[in-house]
């Protein structure tokens, strides 16, 4: 067993922390206080080959393995949560399906704008009756002739108001349930698809999640991902490889808080002598680098399992439920280290520990992962 | 056009820690490409792009530095090439016989237009390499360079001077040191660090470089910082403008300031 990175991997580490040290530290409080969407570094990232990174550089990524993907993943969340969420919607969660069930002329017309990064991507999914329950979704696709129309809507689209290629789950037989749910490519500028006003969040605020609208949206019938009736199961599969991002994420947020919670360890002098000195602060930090390591491991090894094409959907379901809640926890105490100022916006723990706590929630709750790994426990 | 560009795989001094006897610990310390070596890269680069012309590492030092990170991270900074000398007999070795060592890699590329090295190494400061090299291999040295154009046998360099900037023609080849902010290194791209084990990698054995045995010999003995003055840290402690202003004037004067 090799828990060493590779030399490649340790600089694609070091390639992505000064880019994200440079670009995206320095704007990260502004995005969340002003809940702008930084597309501005989307071209950045997409200049260094960081927006498709683990697909073949044939189809325009950079053909990095997944450990690598993750890790920039990862290091852009220790620099802004926002940043690594728009990545991963694009790469795990738009592109992914495109590479995995996209027919020949859909790859040729779609998949290398995606993987270079000239185009964005979104993932449509989630409507307002169908969260967790995700076959409850009532958004349809009737053919009529050449043409697919879907009627619908959809909430909390990552990426949405600046994406170009979306993937919109609706259904084509209502009646068939999950098994009736099919997938679509559907381009921005389509007729009757319009995208809402950008939702209020608790956190990860510059990442504009907006609910998305299809009255009469015709769109052609090869714009249909895999078959009629595989939507379901392009969604769970693409949200298997998307958890590890997610638990990516959550690993560079926690390490974010913890590195905050050290320095200010460090700095802070209370009773004549840094707080460092108190076994009450050694403990926390103790506790925190303990849960930040133990789920980074988790997110790597779901991750490696990727590379070597074994199953992943249980280990990458661990890493997420456990990376995400050990986040909240890890920016929580960060936040008790800083006492009031930790409480205030003039240290970024409290942006840190808002962040978290989506980690969480979206691409599957921390109850979900629990019902995978449950179910892949006791079948 | 063959440029060659210098560069150091060293420990980051940031990441050593100060013992309490004053030793350095470096065990925790990473190794890298030294700081101010790639705005060399990114300065040679340039260049070597708008001239079409090839771009070769060359590195000498102890062990590390042949190992295969190390050069991935140079080739990853856009060189073609990168040629080393791996030798432990150079960990400790003095400036001059550093410089001789690159001197005697310059030779065997042979062909070389132009060698860059930046302004200094992040660990030993000495900011003597440069131009021992160019002793060595009688060309002109130039220091704080910050632009550098033009083509084999005719460059055109910038530097900085006090108050300044010099501007320099050279017609034959040269070292220049880049100025510590000459340019922004651009940050690897994903593909170039990917593609950087594929590129040639070429080790020199230091005995079979045969350099000559050094006439005279260049060695950092000490190093010392300039001594704080003394500051009296004398405090006004008074709310009135006026009186404060009045003694502010007398202290001054006591002390032959006015």
């Amino acid at each position: 067993m090799d828990f060493e990175l590779t030399d490649e991997q340790h600089l694609i580490r070091d390639a992505v922390r000064e880019f994200a040290d440079a670009e995206v530290a320095p704007i990260a409080g502004e995005i969340d206080r002003d809940h702008r969407f930084p597309y501005e570094l989307v071209p950045k990232m997409a200049e260094l080959n960081i927006m498709g990174m683990p697909y073949p550089e044939k189809f325009g990524g950079a053909g990095a393995d997944y450990v690598s993907y993750i890790i920039a993943a990862e290091e852009l969340a220790r620099a802004d949560a926002t940043t690594s969420v728009i990545l991963l919607a694009h790469s795990s969660l738009a592109t992914f399906p495109v590479y995995r069930f996209g027919t020949d002329a859909q790859q040729e017309k779609y998949l290398h704008d995606m993987a270079s990064g000239r185009r964005l991507g979104a993932f449509a999914l989630t409507e307002p009756a169908a969260g967790t329950d995700a076959g409850a979704g009532t958004t349809t696709a009737t053919l009529k002739g050449d043409e697919y129309v879907l009627n619908g809507s959809k909430i909390f689209i990552t990426n949405a108001p600046f994406a170009e290629i979306y993937i919109v789950f609706a259904k084509t037989d209502p009646a068939q349930g999950t098994r009736g749910m099919s997938a679509f490519i559907v381009e921005r500028d389509t007729p009757g698809f319009t995208v809402g006003e950008a939702e209020h969040k608790l956190g990860i605020r510059g990442s504009s999640t907006p609910p998305l609208y299809f009255a009469d949206c015709r769109i052609p019938k090869d714009h249909l991902l895999g078959g009629e009736g595989d939507g379901f199961k392009i969604a769970m599969q693409t949200l298997d490889g998307g958890r590890i991002g997610i638990a990516a994420q959550a690993v560079g947020i926690a390490q974010a808080a913890l590195d905050a919670g050290v320095a200010y360890a460090k700095e802070r002098v209370q009773f004549g002598k840094p707080l460092a000195t108190l076994q009450a602060i050694q403990w926390m930090i103790a506790d925190m680098a303990t849960a930040v390591d133990a789920a980074r491991l988790l997110t790597y090894r779901a991750a490696s399992r990727v590379d070597q094409g074994l199953p992943y959907g249980t280990e990458g379901a661990m890493a997420k439920l456990f990376a995400s809640e050990a986040a909240t926890r890890v920016a929580d105490r960060a936040i008790q280290i800083h006492g009031g100022y930790g409480y205030t916006e003039s240290y970024p723990v409290e942006r840190n520990y808002r962040d978290a706590k989506i980690t969480e929630i979206y691409e599957g709750t921390s109850e979900v992962q629990r019902m995978v790994i449950a179910r892949s426990m006791l079948r | 056009m063959r440029i060659v560009v210098a560069y150091k795989w060293t420990s980051d001094p940031e990441e050593a820690t100060v013992r309490p006897d004053g030793t350095v610990d470096w065990s925790r310390a990473k190794p890298g490409i030294s700081t101010y070596d790639p705005v060399a890269m990114e300065l040679s680069r340039r260049l070597a792009e708008a001239a079409g012309a090839e771009l070769i590492g060359v590195t000498a030092g102890g062990k590390g530095v042949g190992a295969p990170i190390a050069s991935k991270a140079a080739l990853g900074r856009g060189l073609d090439r990168v040629v080393i000398i791996e030798d432990d007999s150079l960990r400790e070795a003095g400036r001059s016989e550093l410089a001789a060592v690159l001197a005697e890699a310059v030779r065997h590329i042979g062909d070389v237009d132009l060698v860059i090295t930046g302004d200094s190494s992040v660990d030993v400061a000495a900011k003597m390499v440069p131009t021992v090299l160019a002793g060595e291999l009688g060309w002109p040295a130039v220091a704080e360079v910050t632009e550098v154009s033009g083509q084999a046998g005719a460059l055109r360099v910038e530097r900085a001077i006090p108050g300044g900037v010099q501007v320099l023609e050279i017609s034959g080849p040269a070292v220049l040191a880049a100025s510590a902010d000459a340019a922004v290194p651009r940050v690897p791209g994903m593909k170039d660090l990917l593609a950087a084990g594929k590129k040639p990698v070429e080790f020199l054995e230091l005995a079979a470089l045969k350099v000559p045995v050094r006439s005279a010999v260049m060695t950092v003995t000490g190093r010392a910082r300039p001594e704080r003055k003394a500051r009296k840290g004398q405090l006004i402690e008074t709310t009135d403008p006026a009186a404060a202003a009045a003694e502010l004037v007398t202290a001054l004067r006591e002390a032959g300031a006015l």
